[in-house]
This record gives structure tokens, C-alpha cells and sequence, in this order.
């Protein structure tokens, strides 16, 4: 009898903090629009990003002072690449090294290659001064340069270096051949000239490797696209977001004294406790929902990867409550102590940032230092996006996520305790 | 109807931080079917003691019997037989009056055709029908009191506890509060009423206890406690400028003054018997030409018993 009617009580607190919030405006705002912009945001902005060549395009200039093959095979080897787009518009003797630096300076162009006077002369000197054992004599002969703006990714730079020098290796082979060949009396006709060229541009390195996915916890399937990585979170930075409505409806209710009231009344603390708790869960699986909808139908409309949910739908769903409650739990505690509803939004706003930025929301968390990472322990998001990560980019299942369901659950188990301790006395 | 509705002894209440108690050894008993009053100004300890009545706090010492119950021992059931009408408005300003009545009654314990059928009675004792689908938010404030006032008691309770349950509201309004007040107290219902307007008090409640800092100063019907402030036998006369300091004198040797005090125009006598000894004090000040602007004998309200009581205001 007793507890059919604290089950009635209970579904009249759901129906009650169910209508509340959706006649709130700006808690609908912050729960729903926000994270689901954050996804869309987020998934296309950091698309090339997770992209091995994406569709980067970045234009460099080839300041051509030597007039020689050199020149032209640059030209050749940057052409062959998608993420390059060479420029040659500048005449050889036209531009100095300084107004094209300057240039890259400001972010005119992005990179600039200078080939001085001579580099095709010293280059075949050198050549046959070391074919004949001769050491030294090549010092204070002019450098080619890479230039760079400033504001280049490292990686960028990266990949210019890397295939600048690569076209310099295969050049200097090439004027290897010419020597061999002059050395062993072959006359070098301008048909043998352009098989060499042909042979030489054609020839693959006997082995060539690029980095591939160890995807250690199962079938690899999922790429770690952009979309893999903001629908998990940024759905979870929108699933703890909700501590802000939740602690102001909560220090609202208590400040205009309907708790104290709901107090006076035959109704269980548990009762009131749930009431919210099961109406906020409701509402963070409504918004996680949202999110993966959006990052599988809207994400790629916008000309985003397509989100891909995995295997383990049970596991999702086992992270999808365990963070939830983490969650709700969390923002009944901060609501527990918090004495305003501007406190309550400062303090919630406050901690729930500070749990995303350590917990690898804004930046991943294998790009902060070891000591970063050690710190994002902390952080109940952090438990939250490795478990996501390990369905949606790892292809993990249940059992890749139990430690992190687990620490969830104690998390959101320690929180209620702390909130039910404070709510016992409940004044203003 | 001798059972006691209320029953209280040695209640004591200390906020953490603060010096002196809140409420620092009450003892109260309260008959069923009274309507009783508790008088005392700001601070004097009302809403503590209410807080305590209705299961909010719990005391630092003391017992308290509810209905017969003792609230430390069985809450819920306690809870279930009163209703609580807060100081604070108390309400859910995005919920609509109906839905903050069917929300309240709900918790108090009432389902289906019972709750809807007691939700509508409420509307209708509150003269709210018209505005059952309204969000609170819009409401005046008279109408929101009179909302928080009948989900005090949607479920019947067998004792209502009213906290200042008309501050900040118009007359008219205060006037449909004491009329359903009376009626359910007419009922059966027991009424506890705390206030600090006495005239409130004075119209509503058959008994009273004025609380002060803490402690009931007084207590008893409300003759007993104007008899118990009039028995000092004192009397005031106004005088239209400063008494001359031989008619002062005269006065203090007229037959039945025991005392005579004046500060300024006022002049302050005591009497064993005020009705013999007042026509020769009017007659000296006649003969020595002191016009009279007014005159007052007997406590005649709360103010001034809470005045001699204390000797501060009630709404200092
Ligand atoms: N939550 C609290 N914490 C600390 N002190 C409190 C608290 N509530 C009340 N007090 C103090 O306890 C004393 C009694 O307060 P209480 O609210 O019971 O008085 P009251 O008679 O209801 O006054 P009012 O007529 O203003 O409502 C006051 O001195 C008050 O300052
Ligand atoms: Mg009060």
C-alpha cells in the first residue's frame, strides 16, 4: 500500500519536472540546440583534421633562380601531390629572396621554395667529386630554402619538408645516373636522358610504408573521423551541461520554498530525489539520441563524415545510462549545496567546463603531455568519452567499457549520497 | 474534544552560528478543535516553532506530540494529518493553480477521482476556478495566497499550522482567508495561527500565546490575557500642554492613586480602583485649567499587552 503510493508520488514528480522544463525556454536551449550545434560545429570544422589528406589544398611557389632541371623537377614532384598546388607565376630573376619571404610572412602564401643561381652546377660538381673520392670542396655553395607561414600546422610543415627533400633525393639519383653513365662512356642522348627520367620518376622505393590503425580491441571498421570523435563528445559535454538547469530549477524551488513545503508533506526525501533524477535521465537519453541521429543524417548532409554506430549496441546504451547518472547525480549534489540560482549556474557552468577540458572534450586527450593525461583521471567526462571512444572508434564492446561503467556508476552513487547527506535538513 | 491536538514540552532550537536559541524551552498544549493564535514580532521564534510542528527541523530538546503522535517517531504519519500553510508563498510559478494543487495534493497523499474532486473543491474555496489553467507565474499576488493557502488544506487535515498567512495582501482577500478559516475550523479542523498583526489574531483566535525571543511571555484566552494586562489598574491621560508641577503633586495625594508618572503631556496613574479615584483626578485638573485631549483606562488591545510585557513595540 505504502509504496504504490510513493510510486504514484513518484510518477507525479516525472510529470511535474517533465512539464517545467519544457516550458523552459532556455533550459531546452541549453540542453538540446547547444550540444547538438557542438556536434554539427565540431564535425565539420575538425573533418581534415582526422583526415589523412582530406581536401587541404596548400598552395606553395617555387622561386626558380637556377633555371635547370632542378627547378622543374621540383615543380614535377609537388604537382604529383593532391595537397600541393604549385605556383611558378613569379619569374626566376623577378623576385628576391626577401619580398618572397615576406610574403610568406604575412600569409600570402603558405610556402615558398627558393632554388638559388648554380644549385644544378654545384649539385653535379659535388657529384663528381665524390665519385672520384674527393672529400669537401662543396661549402659556401647556395641553399635551397623551404619557406613557411607562421601560422602553418606543424604537421603541414611537415609534410612540405618531407616531400621537398624526397624531390631532392630524386634528383640527386638522377644526376647520379648521368655521372655513372658519362663515367662508363655512354653518350647521354636526349632520348636516353628522358628514359632516365621516366625510370626514375616511376620507380618506387623498394618498400614504402604509412601508419595504419592497430585497432587492438577488435575488427577494424570505424575510422577515427571527426564525427567518431564529436558526436561522443560533445553528446557528453551536452549530457553534463544539464547540471545547470537541473541545480537552478532545484535552488529556485528551494528559495521560493515549495521543497521546504514538499518536506512538510507524507512524501519520502527518495521520492522528491527521483522525481528529478528519472525526468533529467529521460531527457539526457532524448539529447544523446539526438546527437547520434545527427552525426549519421545531418553531419554527412553538410559534407561531413557519416557517423558510424559499431557492433556493440548494448554497450552504448550501458555508457548512454551510466554517464546519465553520473550526470543527474552530480548536478543533484551541486544543487544540494548551492544556496542561489546564479551560484548554481556559475558553479555548475564552472565545474562542468572544467571536467570537459580535462576530461579531452575540447582538446583530445592524446595530445596533452603525460602529465595532462594523468590529471583527466579525474575527470568523470574522461571515463565517459575513453568508454565512447572504445565502442565508436576502438570497436570495443561491453567488456572494453566495464571499467568505465563502473567508475560511472560510483561516481553518480557517491554524488547522491552527497546530496541526499545535505538535503536531509533542508532550509533556505 | 479534550485530546490535545498539540503537545509540547521543553522545545528548544538553536541555529548553528547563532548565540541565543530560536526557540528556548516552549511548552504548549493545544486542545483539539481550537483556533489558536501565536503572536509575536519578527524574529520572536514563529516559523521555527512551526518548522518543528510540521516535521522541518528537528529539535535540539524537548518532545512533540502531534495529533496524539510523536512526530520524531513516526513522521509520515504525523505529515499526513496536518497541513502547512508557509510564510513563503511556496509554489511552482510555470505550473498552472490546477496543476500546483494537483502536484501538491498528490504528494500529500490523494489519487485519481478523490485528488481531481478535491482540486476542484479547492478552486472553488479559493475562488480560483477561473484561473485553474493559469500559470501561477501571472497570478497577483493575493490569488497566489490564496493557492499556497487552500493546498495547506486539500487533504483534510486534522490540524492546520498557518504561518503569517496574510502578509502582503489586500483586505478583501484577508477578509475570504479568516471566512474559510472560520468555516473550517467550524468543522472540527484545528487551527494553529501565527501572526504578528494583533488585530488579526485578536478577531480570529479564541486563545492566544505571545511568544518573544524564544519563550511564550503569555498565554491563555484572549479576556485573560487583556484582564491580565488591564489588572495593573493603570490610566493615561493626554493633556493639551505639560502638567504644572503643583497639580502633579496634588494628583499623587488624591484618595486611590498609588502612583502617578509623567513624562511630558502624558500623564500615567495607578490604581487599585481606577472608576472611584479617576472623577476627582478629572475634577483637580479642571479646577487647575490642564484641558483633557484624551483618556484610556485597561489594556485594551494585544499592542499594549505585549507592550507592558515586554516594554517594546510588537512592530519594532
Ligand atoms: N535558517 C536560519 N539560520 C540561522 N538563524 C535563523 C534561521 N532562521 C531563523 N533564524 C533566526 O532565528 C530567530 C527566529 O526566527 P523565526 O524565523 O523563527 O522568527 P519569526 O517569528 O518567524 O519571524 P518573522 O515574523 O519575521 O517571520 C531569528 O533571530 C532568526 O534570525
Ligand atoms: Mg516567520
Amino acid at each position: 500500500m505504502a509504496n504504490w503510493t510513493n510510486l504514484h508520488k513518484l510518477a507525479a514528480s516525472v510529470s511535474k519536472e517533465a512539464r517545467q522544463i519544457t516550458r523552459d525556454r532556455e533550459a531546452l536551449l541549453l540542453l538540446f540546440a547547444m550540444p547538438l550545434l557542438f556536434v554539427l560545429i565540431m564535425s565539420l570544422a575538425m573533418r581534415d583534421a582526422f583526415r589523412e589528406k582530406g581536401g587541404v589544398v596548400l598552395p606553395i611557389i617555387v622561386v626558380d633562380n637556377d633555371r635547370s632541371t632542378v627547378g622543374s623537377s621540383i615543380v614535377d614532384a609537388f604537382s604529383a601531390l593532391p595537397a600541393f598546388k604549385v605556383d611558378t607565376a613569379i619569374e626566376g630573376g623577378a623576385t628576391d629572396e626577401r619580398s618572397v619571404r615576406a610574403d610568406v610572412a604575412s600569409g600570402k602564401h603558405k610556402f615558398a621554395v627558393i632554388i638559388p643561381e648554380g644549385t644544378d652546377k654545384n649539385a653535379r660538381r659535388r657529384i663528381q667529386r665524390q665519385l672520384r673520392f674527393v672529400k669537401g670542396g662543396t661549402d659556401g655553395a647556395p641553399e635551397i630554402r623551404l619557406l613557411a607561414d607562421p601560422a602553418m600546422r606543424f604537421d603541414y610543415r611537415n609534410l612540405a619538408s618531407t616531400n621537398l627533400n624526397r624531390a631532392l633525393q630524386a634528383i640527386e639519383n638522377r644526376l647520379l645516373w648521368e655521372e655513372f653513365a658519362a663515367l662508363a662512356g655512354m653518350k647521354m642522348t636526349p632520348e636516353r636522358r628522358q628514359a632516365a627520367k621516366e625510370i626514375l620518376t616511376g620507380n618506387r622505393p623498394f618498400a614504402e610504408v604509412s601508419a595504419e590503425d592497430a585497432a587492438a580491441l577488435g575488427r577494424k571498421e570505424a575510422m577515427p573521423t571527426a564525427v567518431q570523435q564529436s558526436v561522443p563528445s560533445w553528446s557528453l559535454f551536452g549530457v553534463f551541461f544539464l547540471v545547470i538547469p537541473l541545480s537552478v530549477a532545484f535552488t529556485k524551488e528551494r528559495q521560493a520554498g515549495c521543497l521546504q513545503r514538499l518536506r512538510s508533506m507524507p512524501t519520502p526525501l527518495w521520492v522528491v530525489m527521483a522525481g528529478k533524477a528519472v525526468s533529467y535521465f529521460i531527457i539526457n537519453q532524448i539529447q544523446f539520441a539526438l546527437m547520434i541521429l545527427m552525426g549519421i543524417y545531418a553531419v554527412p548532409l553538410l559534407g561531413g563524415d557519416r557517423f558510424a554506430f559499431g557492433h556493440a549496441p548494448l554497450a552504448v546504451a550501458m555508457m548512454s545510462v551510466a554517464v546519465s547518472l553520473a550526470a543527474v547525480n552530480y548536478g543533484l549534489a551541486a544543487a544540494a549545496y548551492c544556496k542561489t540560482a546564479e551560484q548554481a549556474t556559475t558553479f555548475g557552468g564552472a565545474s562542468v567546463l572544467i571536467f570537459g577540458a580535462l576530461g579531452g572534450i575540447m582538446v583530445p586527450k592524446f595530445l596533452m603531455p603525460p602529465v595532462m593525461q594523468r590529471l583527466s583521471a579525474v575527470s568523470p567526462m574522461s571515463w565517459g568519452l575513453d568508454g565512447y571512444l572504445n565502442i565508436f572508434v576502438r570497436n570495443g564492446t561491453v567488456r572494453d567499457i566495464l571499467p568505465q561503467f563502473a567508475g560511472l556508476v560510483c561516481f553518480a552513487v557517491i554524488s547522491a549520497a552527497i546530496a541526499a547527506l545535505k538535503l536531509r535538513n533542508i532550509q533556505k | 474534544m479534550n485530546e490535545a491536538a498539540v503537545d509540547i514540552t521543553g522545545l528548544v532550537k538553536s541555529y548553528p552560528g547563532s548565540e541565543s536559541p530560536a526557540v528556548a524551552g516552549i511548552d504548549l498544549r493545544v486542545k483539539a478543535g481550537a483556533f489558536f493564535g501565536l503572536l509575536g514580532p519578527n524574529g520572536a521564534g514563529k516559523t521555527t516553532l512551526i518548522s518543528m510542528m510540521c516535521g522541518l527541523l528537528r529539535p535540539d530538546a524537548g518532545s512533540l506530540r502531534m495529533a496524539g503522535m510523536d512526530i520524531a517517531a513516526r513522521p509520515n504519519e504525523v505529515k499526513q494529518r496536518i497541513g502547512v500553510v508557509p510564510q513563503d508563498i511556496a509554489l511552482y510559478p510555470t505550473l498552472t493553480a490546477r496543476e500546483n494543487l494537483a502536484y501538491f495534493g498528490g504528494m500529500l497523499g490523494l489519487s485519481g477521482a478523490r485528488l481531481r474532486e478535491r482540486v476542484n473543491w479547492a478552486l472553488e474555496t479559493a475562488r480560483l476556478a477561473q484561473y485553474a489553467g493559469v500559470r501561477v507565474e501571472v497570478l497577483s499576488g493575493g490569488l497566489k495566497r490564496r493557492l499556497s493557502l487552500v493546498i495547506g488544506f486539500i487533504h483534510e487535515p486534522e490540524i492546520l499550522l498557518l504561518d503569517e498567512p496574510t502578509v502582503g495582501i489586500d483586505p478583501h482577500s484577508r477578509l475570504f482567508i479568516y471566512e474559510s478559516l472560520r468555516a473550517m475550523n467550524a468543522a472540527g479542523m484545528t487551527i494553529i495561527y501565527t501572526s504578528h498583526y494583533m488585530e488579526e489574531v485578536e478577531g480570529l483566535c479564541r486563545e492566544i500565546a505571545i511568544i518573544d525571543q524564544g519563550r511564550i511571555i503569555a498565554r491563555g484566552s484572549l479576556d485573560d490575557i487583556l484582564a491580565g494586562g488591564a489588572g495593573t489598574g493603570a490610566v493615561e491621560i493626554r493633556s493639551g500642554e505639560a502638567l504644572p508641577d503643583g497639580t502633579l503633586e496634588r494628583i499623587t495625594r488624591l484618595p486611590g492613586v498609588r502612583d502617578v508618572e509623567r513624562s511630558g503631556k502624558l500623564l500615567r496613574l495607578a490604581s487599585d480602583s481606577p472608576m472611584d479615584a479617576l472623577p476627582g483626578v478629572l475634577a483637580l485638573l479642571r479646577r487647575d485649567g490642564v484641558k483633557v485631549l484624551s483618556l484610556s483606562h485597561g489594556a485594551a488591545n494585544l499592542e499594549e499587552v505585549f507592550l507592558t510585557l515586554t516594554g517594546r513595540g510588537l512592530r519594532e
